[in-house]
């Protein structure tokens, strides 16, 4: 209770409160504008935070990934390209509605349902993370690594279009981890002669390369282009459209909420879901496609309600759900934080400080999108061959940032290059970044697993937990494996996120 | 066969993990305290070794890639190349220059891409001194410098 009062003090300081308003801006253009992520966009402005106090650096994170989902919407509407890939769906309906010059209601359910999604994902993260934690500090070493394997395999099963693809880019991840000194020796692994390797490969680089220049590589190949928005007029609904906006906004928490908790379930998942499931619910679902209300509604509050219910594994049990949890993992680690179930007990104001951020930032961004929703459109008009050299720009000092060091920077041009090339190839990119960033932690609890059960792995399945983590993870390898087979992979569940 | 890219990536997996795992022949398997550092790399580099074959094979029976829609093409090969050559002269120069006119030079290639050489050069400028001036001074990060400290 104590950690509670400091935290949301120390969120409602003037510093915190600036941060949280410069994360949620930075977060509302990298969804706006072209050719940028969440991914994309947290990597590139990761290296902004290191002179920061801990706690700021982590709610002008956060900022930029909650804010991203809004922005992401505003393109989606106006001109029928999603800013980030769990907006895709809105394009559905919320171009129809802007055709029918109703652009201003779709931006105004849109925000609504996303603040009210986004703040009872948030008061479920207060209310779960606490005893999840506690539950979570009984767990060993081995239960830690069973509970690494599933949320690994459930990514490497969820994402990307083919098994295999998935599994070569979870275990490029691990291999790469592998490079540096060796947990339980010191021993240095695979530097090659390189000193800058000896402490492992930095991660900044790695996800600037792989979801930053990559992304900026394809866009520049595809020759984006800058796109006049139409006007934004009126922000509410009909009287009689109210009823069923709300009904798709409390589907669409419970919807985004749940799969929220569960890895490797991206944020596009619950926006399919929850637009599928307004169309079953609705009356008439031939509207849909038309310009149905319930068709942005539902699903843009899936999304913000996702986004606050996956950082509940990363809090409470340290494993990150998404390529842009992993992103704001990398940052707790290297500020010095250790995501997981110690984090609420040794960090507790920082915990709420973070928590009640969200709380403010929502409601910044709820009062960005609704008054000023015609402003952040006409942020589409600033043309992409004017903004790409900017953020490379940022990108090489950020990288330079991290040891001081022109190597960083080549490490993110051959990353992006990977990037580039796996895009192409259809290898997804959220297994590598996953797999890399817990490889270290994963191989830590791997080893000292071991050392209790003298060297026999499968003493791990002796213990009533670990034992069912690692049969789940083996069922749900197997189902992705027979689905596979028989060519049944969903596809929309592929590499997204960017 | 050989203008399917899946083939070449395939190839480049399979010297990666070949790397790995060979090279953990060089570290202990089992310490006398526990497992040794070649434990994790002899299996992790030996899944992908097999997987990367696996991924030769399938791109070879199931759908070969053309090497083709993997390199940009036209105009977009041009502009592709002209962001590689931008950061590569950038890695080069900086150095003997410092960032400042590295990028400078960076960026003005980068911009020539979509407008006249006198905007180019006016938005590398700006963008490079903002950005130095950033991080220089407000976030205290040391860019290397040349003699003038730019």
């Amino acid at each position: 209770m104590e950690g509670l009062v400091e935290g949301i003090a120390t969120a409602f300081t003037l510093n915190n409160l600036f941060f949280c308003l410069i994360g949620v801006t930075f977060g509302m253009l990298v969804g706006i504008l072209p050719g940028l992520g969440p991914s994309a966009g947290t990597a590139v402005l990761l290296p902004l935070t290191f002179g920061m106090e801990p706690v700021s650096a982590i709610i002008m994170l956060s900022g930029i990934y909650y804010g991203a989902m809004y922005g992401g919407t505003i393109t989606s509407v106006l001109i029928n390209t999603p800013g980030e890939a769990a907006s895709s769906i809105t394009c559905i309906d919320g171009y129809p509605m802007a055709q029918q010059g109703r652009a201003g209601v779709a931006l105004g359910v849109a925000g609504i349902g996303s603040f009210i999604g986004g703040t009872i994902s948030i008061i479920g993260l207060a209310l779960i993370g606490p005893p999840l934690a506690r539950l979570a500090l009984k767990f060993g070493p081995p239960e830690f690594f069973a509970l690494m394997v599933l949320g690994m395999t459930m990514v490497i099963g969820l994402m990307g279009k083919s098994l295999l693809r998935g599994l070569i880019g979870a275990l490029i991840g691990l291999n790469l981890a592998l490079i540096g000194m060796d947990p339980m020796t010191g021993m240095v692994r695979y530097s090659f002669g390189f000193e800058q390797l000896e402490g492992g490969l930095d991660f900044v680089p790695l996800v600037m390369g792989l979801f930053g220049l990559s992304e900026i590589l394809l866009s520049v190949e595809d020759e984006l282009k800058a796109e006049t928005p139409p006007k934004v007029k009126g922000l509410f609904p009909r009287r009689d459209e109210w009823p069923g906006v709300l009904a798709a906004i409390i589907r669409g928490t419970g919807i985004g909420f749940v799969l929220g908790l569960f890895p490797g379930t991206n944020s596009v998942i619950p926006t399919i879901m929850s637009y599928s499931v307004e169309k079953k619910f609705a009356k008439d679902p031939s509207r849909f496609g038309h310009g149905a209300i319930e068709g942005v509604a539902g699903p843009e509050t899936a999304n913000n309600a996702y986004c606050g219910a996956a950082l509940i594994p990363l809090f409470t049990l340290g494993i990150p759900s998404s390529p842009t949890i992993a992103i704001l993992l990398g940052a707790f680690i290297m500020h010095g934080l250790t995501p997981g179930p110690q984090l609420f007990q040794k960090n507790p104001e920082f915990v709420w400080a973070v928590i009640a951020s969200m709380f403010i930032g929502n409601a910044i961004l709820l009062f960005m999108n609704l008054p000023m929703a015609g402003f952040w459109a006409k942020m589409l008009m600033i043309p992409y061959k004017l903004l790409f050299p900017i953020v490379i720009a940022v990108a090489i000092v950020g990288s330079y940032s991290v040891n001081n060091s022109m190597f960083e920077v080549g490490a993110m041009i051959v990353f992006g290059i990977v990037g580039y090339v796996f895009k192409k190839m259809e290898i997804p990119l959220a297994p590598v970044v996953l797999t890399f960033v817990l490889g270290r932690i994963m191989e830590d609890a791997l080893l000292q697993s071991l050392i209790i059960y003298r060297g026999n792995f499968f003493g791990l399945f002796t213990r009533p937990l670990a034992g069912s983590l690692l049969w789940l993870a083996i069922i749900i390898f197997a189902l992705s494996l027979w689905a596979g087979i028989k060519h049944k992979k969903d596809s929309l569940a592929s590499d997204v996120e960017m | 066969m050989i203008k399917n890219a899946g083939l070449w990536i395939g190839l480049l997996f399979v010297g990666f993990s070949g790397t790995i795992f060979f090279g953990a022949f060089e570290y202990a398997y089992y310490g006398d305290y526990g497992p040794g550092p070649g434990l994790l790399p002899r299996w992790l580099g030996g899944s992908l070794f097999l997987l990367s074959i696996l991924f030769i094979i399938d791109s070879v029976r199931n759908g070969a890639i053309d090497i083709r829609k993997l390199l940009p093409q036209g105009r977009g090969l041009k502009k592709v190349g002209a962001v590689f050559i931008a950061l590569f002269l950038f890695l080069v120069v900086v150095p003997y220059v410092g960032y400042t006119l590295a990028s400078v030079l960076m960026l003005f290639i980068l911009f020539m891409g979509g407008y006249k050489w006198y905007s180019s050069l006016f938005f590398a400028l700006c963008v490079s001194f903002t950005v130095f001036y950033i991080f220089k001074y407000l976030l205290s990060v040391p860019l290397p410098v040349n003699s003038l400290g730019i």
